[in-house]
């Protein structure tokens, strides 16, 4: 007589139970606090390599969705070097500057962007600086609307690797002096100069004008126009991930300083130019002083020419990239919630690339001379 | 049950409340309407009483004597009521309103009249007034005519095709770009006459309307002199500090007042104070509502192509207002 062998296949409960049985452990476990959470032990190596090999999956996935990265011209580097100067090093250091020590006391501690760098393309990178990353205190760039930031970061990043301190600080610094502060004044302020500072560092000082050309020159625009800026730009209306925390930590007195002081300032001295197309600047001073009727644009120059109002800029002088620039994130409707923007977008949107080359061309065709006085090129 | 009857007597008489408006076909006030609204009540009435012999040959065929059967089913009582009858109805028809179509036709330009330019722009209508002499006076969204004669309207479009259509004073025609449509406009009695787009033309099309007014003649060629003047001068401090926050805000750009700017990209406003309404119909004229099509022109009328002017505060756009309802 044959003895019938009980026969246990996995069924459809057991692994309810045991499904259970796991989730009961690990509640039990979050529970008690068994799990240390703190910063101060770091991680077990077995969970360091899970999460380090996770981490870089999700980014080399979710940077295939990045689009090409733009060229990477100088001015793009100084922008992203003037900006990592004073968003990113306190956290990952720089050449010739150890991170802070609290940042180093982070868990995980932010790496060495001169050595991790090159572990990611271009686009990974890009993907990681507007993105962030989730529990490493890595945040995500505060506008997610201007990729063009991001960029230039990345294309700061690109170079990092192989920048002595000095090439850094003559980027990301220039010749910008920084005043040292009184002994008092180091004992008794809070840190209010550091503001100041950090306009300077993109947007120049003095007799001195931005280093970048994507950067606008602030120099003799009106401290009306400065203050609608600064106040766009500190409640959100007006994007940009560099200059929204800038002016959010400033309050009505310093923006008031500030503005004034650049209102004050004679147009710095007109860098060396890059020999602009004449047939572009003369397209351009067509229809800056002009418009177009038939394409309903109207002419530049009847806002932007020095006799518009304290609230709109003034643009003769500003550089062909920055203005580029700038029309071409208005025709995207970026910064729509501010009002200059509700004015400016409807009209950019009329524009062609073209023309909006041209114009950035004719505005940038002014240069300054010794005396101050603006003359055609 | 015994309310339906009632309530279906109801129905069309609410429908019919909405024809007797400033803006209804079947309430016409010039002669090219007044055609255009026999004709519709020719086309209703002759519609009704076929349809009604159409029924009633139904009717009879089915449930009448044998003897009008027979009669019906007779090969020429059909080849008499299902060809000859349509034939020479319809072609009858054809003749009348073709006929109607020339009547409403503007003569050919004799040079001598005065002529009105329509031209259809999204979403508003430039009008300018061509005077026997040759010159011209512009003016936008408002279109003033002489009381009892008949008024040579050309028509053209600056972007999409639009239709001119003022249902109590004449038909309605295409405004086609690249071409010269022409139409007339004949007001019997002096009155305002709302006219609106009735071609779509894209996003705020439902909201491109237009008042004719028509005046007595003499009143027209005061108003159409004053209208050829340049622009006032501001009168009041408020007012000239409206006018030098109107070219400094640069609405210069875009619109005209002659002798202060001369753009063509938007509305002529030399005498902007002196029309009825703002943004072409939609709001009545006065210095609050000048402010909120201004500030709000997006909200009052989405969509257009003018952009919100948020930056000025309470007293700019007060005075800015004030000077622009001012240019009577």
């Amino acid at each position: 007589m044959e003895r019938r062998l009980p026969r246990r296949l996995a069924r459809w409960s057991d692994l309810l139970i045991v499904t259970g049985v796991l989730v009961v452990c690990g509640f039990l476990i979050a529970w008690s606090g068994v799990y240390n959470v703190a910063a101060s032990r770091g991680h077990w190596p077995i969970v360091e390599r899970l999460l380090a090999f996770s981490m870089r999956n999700s980014v080399e996935a979710r940077a295939n969705f990045v689009g090409s990265p733009p060229r990477f011209s100088p001015d793009l580097v100084r922008l992203g070097a003037a900006h990592f100067h004073g968003g990113c090093a306190y956290c990952h250091g720089a050449p010739g500057q150890p991170s802070g020590q609290v940042a180093q006391h982070m868990l995980p501690p932010p790496p060495d962007m001169a050595v991790v760098a090159s572990h990611w393309n271009e686009r990974e990178l890009f993907w990681i600086v507007k993105h962030g990353i989730k529990y490493t205190g890595m945040p995500a760039w505060v506008s997610q609307t201007r990729d063009d930031e991001v960029w230039a970061v990345v294309a700061f990043l690109r170079q990092i690797s192989a920048l002595d301190p000095q090439i850094y600080r003559e980027l990301a610094v220039g010749d910008l002096e920084i005043a040292v502060p009184s002994g008092r004044d180091l004992a008794t302020r809070e840190a209010a100069t550091e503001a100041v500072s950090a306009c300077g560092r993109c947007h120049g000082a003095e007799a001195h004008g931005p280093k970048s050309r994507l950067v606008p020159v602030l120099h003799g625009q009106t401290s009306e126009f400065l203050m609608i800026s600064l106040g766009d730009y500190a409640a959100g209306r007006r994007e940009s991930g560099i200059m929204q925390p800038i002016a959010a930590a400033l309050n009505l007195a310093e923006m008031r300083k500030v503005a004034s002081y650049y209102a004050a300032l004679d147009p710095p001295r007109a860098a060396a130019r890059d020999p602009a197309d004449a047939d572009a600047v003369e397209r351009g001073r067509l229809l800056a002083s002009q418009g177009e009727a038939h394409a309903q644009i109207p002419p530049c120059m009847a806002c932007h020419g020095g006799t518009g109002l304290d609230a709109y800029p003034r643009l003769v002088g500003q550089s062909a990239p920055y203005i580029a620039g700038q029309l071409r994130l208005l025709r995207a409707a970026v910064s729509r919630r501010s009002p200059a923007g509700g004015i400016m977008i409807p009209i950019a949107r009329r524009l062609s690339d073209r023309q909006i080359d041209d114009v950035a061309a004719f505005f940038a065709s002014f240069a300054v001379r010794e005396g101050g006085e603006e003359t055609g090129q | 049950m015994s309310r339906m009857p009632a309530l279906a007597l109801l129905a069309p008489a609410a429908w019919l409340a909405a024809c007797s408006g400033e803006q209804s076909a079947l309430a016409p006030r010039g002669s090219d309407a007044a055609w255009i609204a026999d004709l519709a009540w020719l086309l209703f009435g002759g519609g009704g009483v076929v349809l009604a012999m159409v029924i009633a040959a139904l009717v009879l065929s089915i449930r009448g004597p044998p003897a009008i059967r027979a009669r019906l089913a007779r090969p020429a009582t059909m080849v008499a009521a299902g060809l000859f009858f349509p034939i020479v109805v319809l072609s009858s028809l054809l003749a009348y309103s073709l006929w109607l179509t020339g009547l409403t036709l503007p003569v050919a330009d004799t040079g001598h009249v005065l002529r009105i330019e329509v031209t259809g722009e999204q979403w508003w209508w430039r009008v300018d007034y061509v005077r026997p002499d040759g010159s011209r006076v512009a003016s936008a969204n408002e279109l003033h005519i002489p009381v009892g004669q008949r008024i040579d309207i050309v028509l053209r479009s600056a972007d999409v095709i639009h239709s001119f259509w003022v249902p109590r004073l004449g038909g309605k025609v295409d405004m086609i770009p690249g071409r010269t449509t022409r139409l007339q406009l004949h007001a019997e009695e002096a009155g305002v006459y709302r006219g609106q787009c009735a071609e779509y033309c894209g996003g705020a099309h439902a909201l491109m309307a237009i008042e004719v007014v028509a005046v007595p003649a003499t009143a027209f060629e005061a108003w159409l002199a004053r209208q050829a003047e340049p622009a006032v001068v501001p009168a009041s401090e408020r007012g000239r500090r409206g006018q030098d926050l109107f070219i400094a805000a640069g609405c210069g750009a875009c619109h005209a007042v002659r002798d202060t700017s001369a753009a063509v990209i938007g509305p002529d406003l030399t005498h902007f104070g002196s029309r009825r309404s703002i943004g072409g119909a939609m709001l009545p004229m006065s210095e609050q509502n000048a402010a909120r099509f201004i500030a709000d022109g997006q909200y009052v009328k989405p969509g257009n192509r003018m952009p919100p002017f948020r930056i000025f505060s309470d007293d700019e756009l007060a005075a800015l207002s004030a000077f622009l309802v001012a240019l009577r």
